[in-house]
């Protein structure tokens, strides 16, 4: 059990040290020089040796590298060209919301796309299993910001249920808060969620169909366990073991959907950020950005590698 | 079928959604009756054609959209048949010139994730020393928020449709590696493997001539649902800003809808570029699938 666990928190620090090396050397080795990036108009010689002597570009590659990773271990991800703050802050503000978009979606499409999975598997061959296949297939085609701009567009503007942007309401205190917070909320799930539940239901459907095939489920039927019971303990617990490994794959798509659905709801989580570093051209937000997403997603895999070990006896062993 | 071992560390389960779609089968049946025997086998083709024959054909056709026009967000007519933009550009010229950027970026991007993916597949399956490796390298990549990282690579290296292709190929290899790995070590472990080896055959050999066309099937696959991934991919960054701003496409035409604030009135500037993403990326889907379960009649799908 504790080789599983540094085995999994290894993996983790290799993923992250690899995604900063990654940003660091795009930064140093794509054309754009970043003393160019930080004024636009005129600068003199002068003015860019210094620059560059502040940012260390004057340094060979590799000291400038071994900096760069002690300022990221202690949290210096840059200052933003725009918004003259250090990018950690302006990240931490938004991170909060992209987290709860985020997270929500993840776990609503769990509480759905398993039954969904469950009812295909066992129904194999009839409905529900061609219902569950054509939307799972449709589900795993959608565009983002089609979803998001229907929804939008229906629920926001023609229908008018729903807010058409932001997080909250800034007047709203106490329980009118978490009303208005979950009502702002309720559109971009909605849309990511939607695009999520295919590869989910589908995934989970077809390790069923193989675990259904299995002798244990048969042997379990004949002594006599109900059909409900063989299925949802016996066969779903077996069934989740791979699928949750795939869950976790599948959170760095689900961080990638998060950012287009904020953008278009003007949700202000990072993905907004991000468009509007985008617009701005705001290269050390982009960078952070990529990094403390990487590092969510990571951090959200090991959660799910833990939960794995509690579900599976084999590894504990 | 055995169900995989859920075992602790990097047991070969396929990655999603690709493999939640594809079976390895060995055996004969070419199938491409079977391919065609369903509605869905030949409907897929034909959209794929008509969207083919769109991309090559249409900008010769259709004139360019540019400049100001005179009929600023017009509703869907006979001379606008998928209305005007707030520039008075119309709507059908630029989906029309966004297919033909939506197929090559499609295409290019999945040709090169496609050969990066089987080499490094391949390599993982059949050299033992290397497979770590490669399995890091492919867990990581997978694990990476991979939209962010396109932004950052396509912000820093100038935005255009060059540029797209690379990133888009270069940053989706992983399933497909993890995918042609996990096959491939079945065939690696098959006795005629063995046969080769001892009749003198190299590591380079084997790997090209004897495990490769068993995962050509596969790769045909790949192809085709990876390029769907990479029509996506190309709408979110061109959604982002990140496209060429020169070129049309179909993420661009959203963005000038989002920027000019005419999401909620403007209907038809977002429902024309979001059906075309929707009717190719499910076309390239489903012939994906009909032609893998034309290959393995147990799978019945669509």
């Amino acid at each position: 059990m504790l080789a599983y666990i540094s085995k999994k928190v290894l993996r983790a620090v290799l993923t992250v040290w690899i995604a900063v090396t990654i940003t660091f050397f795009l930064l140093r080795l794509l054309p754009a020089d970043p003393t160019l990036l930080v004024v636009e108009g005129d600068m003199t010689e002068a003015m860019q040796a210094s620059l560059r002597e502040q940012y260390g570009l004057d340094k060979p590659l590799l000291v400038q590298y071994v900096l760069y990773l002690g300022e990221l271990l202690t949290g210096n991800l840059g200052t933003s060209f725009r918004q003259l703050a250090p990018v950690s802050e302006v990240i931490m503000d938004r991170l909060p919301w992209t987290l709860l978009l985020a997270g929500s979606a993840f776990v609503i499409t769990i509480l759905i796309g398993i039954p969904l999975g469950v009812y295909a598997a066992v129904g194999r061959g009839k409905v529900i299993d061609k219902v569950v296949q054509v939307l799972g297939v449709t589900s795993n085609a959608l565009f983002v910001p089609s979803v998001a701009i229907l929804f939008l567009v229906v629920g926001g503007s023609v229908l008018g249920w729903f807010p058409i942007g932001g997080a909250i309401d800034p007047d709203t205190r106490g329980l009118a808060a978490y009303a208005s917070l979950f009502h702002h909320l309720a559109l971009p799930l909605l849309s990511l969620v939607l695009v999520q539940l295919g590869p989910y239901a589908l995934t989970l459907r077809t390790n069923m169909l193989e675990v259904l095939g299995e002798d244990y489920i048969k042997s379990a039927r004949s002594r006599g366990l109900t059909p409900r019971r063989t299925i949802w303990r016996h066969a779903l617990r077996n069934a989740m073991l791979p699928a949750l490994t795939l869950m976790g794959l599948q959170l760095g798509a689900l961080i990638g959907g998060a950012v287009l659905t904020e953008t278009i709801f003007a949700y202000p989580g990072v993905g907004r950020l991000i468009y509007e570093a985008v617009q701005q051209l705001d290269y050390p937000v982009l960078q952070g950005a990529f990094v403390m997403l990487a590092i969510t997603v990571v951090l959200a895999n090991l959660l799910t590698d833990m939960i794995a070990l509690v579900l599976n006896p084999r590894i504990r062993a | 079928m055995t169900l995989q071992p859920p075992s602790a560390g990097s047991s070969p389960v396929p990655a999603v959604p690709l493999a939640t779609l594809t079976t390895m089968r060995r055996g004969k049946g070419t199938g491409s009756n079977r391919y065609f025997a369903k509605p869905s086998g030949y409907l897929s083709v034909a959209v794929l054609v008509i969207f083919a024959f769109t991309g090559i054909f249409g900008p010769m056709l259709v004139e360019r959209p540019s400049g100001l026009g005179g009929d600023i967000l017009q509703s869907p007519s006979m001379a606008h048949i998928f209305g005007t933009d707030d520039l008075g550009q119309d709507v059908f010229a630029q989906v029309v010139w966004g297919t033909r950027v939506s197929l090559i970026v499609g295409v290019v991007a999945s040709i090169i994730a496609i050969v990066i993916g089987t080499t490094l597949g391949l390599i993982g399956a059949y050299v033992k020393k290397l497979d770590p490796i490669v399995t890091t390298l492919t867990d990581v990549m997978l694990s990476l928020p991979l939209l962010p990282l396109m932004i950052l690579v396509t912000a820093l290296a100038g935005p255009s449709v060059t540029t797209l292709t690379i990133v888009i190929g270069v940053l989706s290899w992983a399933e497909v590696a993890r995918l042609i790995r996990s096959n491939g070590m079945v065939v690696s472990a098959m006795p005629y493997i063995d046969g080769a080896r001892v009749l003198g055959a190299g590591p380079g050999r084997i790997i090209a001539t004897e495990i490769f066309p068993a995962v050509v099937p596969l790769i045909v696959v790949s192809v085709l649902l990876t390029a769907a991934r990479a029509v996506i991919s190309e709408a979110g960054l061109s959604f982002l800003g990140m496209g060429d701003p020169s070129s049309w496409s179909w993420g661009r035409i959203l963005l000038n809808a989002q920027r000019s604030g005419v999401l909620a009135t403007a209907w038809w500037q977002t429902l024309f570029p979001s059906l075309a993403i929707l009717l190719l990326v499910l076309a390239a889907t489903i012939a994906g699938i009909r032609y893998n379960d034309s290959r393995d009649p147990r799978t019945k799908g669509l």
